[in-house]
């Protein structure tokens, strides 16, 4: 009991540093969360990193910076100094924020550390919608057209860039889009009947699948989900979705790009390590998380790939304020 | 039988016991000092308590929630400094009393129907919970919209004096909180192109530079002033007091309970309905409102604790969270390793229960921490001038830069400190601006929602207005609240009186 009560008053006054070797880290490391608290990426970060301080060896302090859709926590940590002491924990938005004019920086100006995790976007639907699965979906859409209402995120989330592909694939559908600020917020209203579909990801609607409270349409990936085995994936309803799948949101622990390697090398073993543990395994795999936990060139490969299909797909679909081209975003 | 143990797990293991009072002790400090967020200290928990079990973690957490709930009236009424958004209201009866000398009564007065309002809510959560969430679900874009209007109306009963100065400050808010980049569409609006502008003008660095900065301010103006001594003799108000406030506590808990159901509002829009209602229905209150009115700190206070319960209610029966903290705390359930959503009643109904407990204890520590230890708080307000203005300062300063640590918030609450001290001075009411902050993404974000999805058609929009009934009565609540504050009004009540005699 006495340890926890101690713990517990020291949490109130400042938090204690830890003092090290002459080596990396000789002080705290400032983490800084690119969202608010409470949320996936802000719940993904604050579950891993315990387990790699104690890999590192040394404390991580983390915080959330919110704003302009992340763009001020990346800015930040893109202007501070690249010695390892400030680490950006993000999401996938980065890689979008040129095309769709958010900023000038994304994770290009950054060493990843390990990009730990991607999600699975699945389509779910209020229970009283008048369809059960993919094709009613569509059929009811040709003839109810301008009725049924989306859920989205604003430019750039995965509502969004799913839209954009069903739009790709199933030639443009006549829907009304309405916006809410996050997923939570949005399915929220789509169990009280404010929109009728939204596609989201796999980790923010599983509960309530499971409780009976909103239906799954389909999942939007190339393999049966173990989760949730009984719902089918999209690209048996329509092969044309298996050139963009497997696609999905990601969280990732970034350094600012001229970081000295062995710095780079002793974070990135500290966060596989972390990664690796039991504990955070099992939390991602009750959420639906798929396990990436790749870094160096790996990552690097994985990131330029995701922006180019993601950026490329956006930008057909006329979403993207600006082209890819523009920044030199190959097309894949 | 287990439900009951479930709910007896706290008073069992003095563990728990413990650190829920530490929590609701730490909870009561946090809130006072402006700035210093429950929902920061909750944040930064998660990573604390890690490697705890989860009931320890979660009752620390409650504790901290209900203390820091509570603890946002003490600087209001002592310092006229909300140390919380959920406190505005509260200051505006609470420091005139403090300037009366009164402060240990009102905070005695507060204490005991924060404890009132906190027991209505954890009531409700424990035995309706169910059927407040599905309610709160049923609030549609259009309904968060008509509550927002509902609110903007409450501009009438926040400003003492001039109705137009009063709607001035209140669309100075609106436009305040539309700041920066848009949160649906990611465009930026009142900008300028200033990099600063660009993530918003934080609610919080307003809210202490209005209140605590122009305080300093205006306080300047008369250092050389005695500080009024303050009576500390009646503290803990007699069972007649309660009883005479009981009706009225248990209208503003329910508004209480309901608003922090409804995901997307919490208690500082719960506090400020509860004050505007407290003004409509009390005809003859002893003391005029905004100048000490008891009922001004019973309808605030009842209602911001009420709203604690209310905010578990969706996060334990859906997984949604009722506000900002219950978000962070869902966000604890899921890392500790349990799958907050509607399953979490089926399959931990113990975590329930636990919770209920824990905050039903909470409740009590703030009872006991509330009341004792009055004395030495209220002799703050009787420090000499000379010391309490740099204080207020350095308290002002300390909390604007804690809220996201950013310089730019303490540049923001300074300029809108001088701002406020110029705005008092032309008497231009404050609570208002702090009001239009508060609603504008609410009114904002869900009137698009709420015409985008009647595909932009005014006529859709009505239609659905008038065919549900919940909208319906929100509705015409608007229609009457807003006839009877134009002179219409008064000429009609005249007329029909005179008839009638």
């Amino acid at each position: 009991m006495s340890r926890k009560l101690i713990g517990a008053l020291v949490a109130f006054g400042l938090s204690a540093s830890v003092a090290t070797a002459q080596e990396y880290p000789t002080k705290e490391i400032q983490g800084i969360i690119q969202w608010g608290a409470g949320g996936s990426t802000d719940t993904v970060m604050r579950s891993v990193t315990p387990h790699a301080e104690a890999a590192l060896g040394g404390t991580v302090v983390m915080q959330n910076m919110t704003g302009a859709v992340g763009a001020i926590a990346l800015n930040y940590v893109a202007d501070s100094k690249a010695d390892g002491y400030t680490l950006l924990m993000g999401a996938e938005n980065p890689m979008l924020y040129k095309i769709m004019g958010l900023g000038d920086k994304d994770y290009s100006e950054f060493t990843p550390i390990n990009i730990l995790a991607r999600g699975t976007p699945i389509l779910v639907a209020n229970n009283d919608a008048p369809f059960d699965d993919y094709a009613g979906m569509m059929a009811y859409i040709r003839a109810h057209p301008g009725e049924l209402k989306m859920g989205a995120t604003g430019p750039g989330g995965l509502p969004s860039v799913i839209t954009a592909m069903m739009n790709t694939v199933e030639g443009e559908m006549d829907v009304i889009s309405v916006p809410y600020d996050g997923d939570g917020p949005a399915l929220t209203a789509l169990q009280g009947g404010a929109i009728d579909v939204m596609p989201a990801v796999l980790g923010a609607s599983i509960e309530s699948i499971r409780a009976g409270a909103m239906k799954p349409i389909a999942i939007f990936d190339v393999a049966q989900n173990a989760k949730l085995p009984d719902v089918p994936l999209v690209t048996s309803a329509n092969e044309g979705y298996s050139k963009y799948l497997p696609w999905g949101p990601f969280f990732g622990v970034f350094t600012p790009k001229s970081t000295p390697d062995d710095v780079v090398a002793k974070l990135s073993a500290a966060y596989a390590e972390g990664a690796a543990h039991p504990d955070f395994v099992k939390l991602m795999d009750d959420r639906g998380f798929t396990m990436m936990g790749i870094s160096g060139a790996e990552a690097n490969d994985f990131l330029s790939k995701w922006q180019q299909g993601t950026a490329w797909l956006l930008q057909d679909a006329g979403l993207a304020k600006a082209s890819p081209e523009e920044f030199g975003i190959a097309r894949p | 039988m287990e439900t009951f143990l479930a709910i007896l797990t706290v008073f069992t293991q003095p563990e728990l016991l413990a650190l829920v009072g530490i929590g609701t002790f730490a909870g009561i400090y946090i809130g006072a000092i402006p700035g210093l967020s429950v929902t920061m200290a909750v944040s930064i928990l998660i990573s604390f308590t890690f490697s705890w079990d989860v009931y320890p973690a979660i009752s620390l957490m409650v504790g901290i929630y209900m203390g820091g709930v509570y603890g946002g009236s003490r600087t209001a009424i002592l310092l006229n400094i909300p140390g919380a958004p959920s406190a505005i209201a509260t200051a505006m009866d609470g420091y005139p009393m403090a300037q009366r000398g009164e402060a240990g009564q009102a905070i005695g007065v507060t204490t005991v129907m924060s404890f009132f309002g906190g027991l209505i809510g954890i009531l409700v959560l424990a035995l309706a919970a169910p059927f407040v969430s599905e309610f709160a679900l049923t609030f549609q874009p259009r309904d968060y919209m008509l509550l927002a209007v509902l609110g903007i109306l409450l501009v009438g009963s926040l400003s003492s004096g001039s109705m137009v100065k009063g709607i001035f400050a209140g669309a100075l808010g609106i436009a305040i909180g539309a700041v920066g980049r848009d949160p649906l569409t990611f465009t930026e609006r009142f900008t300028f192109d200033f990099q600063i502008m660009e993530g918003g003008i934080s609610f919080i660095a307003v809210m202490i530079g209005m209140f605590g900065v122009s305080e300093a301010l205006i306080q300047l103006q008369n250092v050389g002033m005695k500080a009024v001594r303050q009576k500390i003799d009646k503290i803990v108000p007699s069972f007649s007091t309660i009883k005479t406030y009981l009706p009225l506590s248990l209208q503003t808990s329910t508004i209480g309970v309901i608003i922090g159901a409804l995901p997307g509002t919490g208690g500082d829009i719960a506090a400020l309905m509860a004050y505007d209602h407290a003004k409509r229905v009390t005809k003859n209150p002893k003391i005029p409102f905004g100048k000490g009115a008891m009922e001004g700190l019973v309808a605030p206070e009842t209602a911001n604790n009420a709203a604690v319960g209310g905010a578990f209610i969706p996060m334990m029966t859906l997984g949604i969270p009722g506000d900002a903290v219950t978000a962070i705390m869902i966000g604890a359930l899921f890392i500790h390793g349990l799958n907050p959503g509607p399953m979490l009643m089926i399959d931990q109904p113990d975590m329930f229960w636990f919770i209920i407990g824990a905050l039903f204890t909470a409740n009590i520590f703030m009872l006991i921490f509330g009341l004792t230890g009055i004395k030495i708080f209220t002799k703050i307000v009787e420090m000499p001038r000379s010391v309490i203005i740099p204080l207020i300062l350095l308290l002002s300063i300390v909390g604007a830069y804690a809220v996201n640590n950013s310089i730019t918030d303490v540049y923001w609450m300074l300029g809108f400190g001088v701002f406020g001290y110029f705005m008092r001075h032309y008497g231009y009411p404050l609570g208002p601006v702090i009001l239009g902050v508060i609603l504008s993404r609410l009114l904002d974000d869900n009137w698009r929602r709420a015409i985008i999805s009647e595909r932009e058609d005014l006529g859709r929009f009505f239609h659905g207005v008038f065919t549900s009934p919940l909208s319906c009565v929100l509705f015409v609540a608007v229609i009457l609240i807003f006839v009877s504050q134009t002179p219409l009004w008064t000429a009609i009540k005249k007329r029909v009186f005179a008839k009638t005699s």
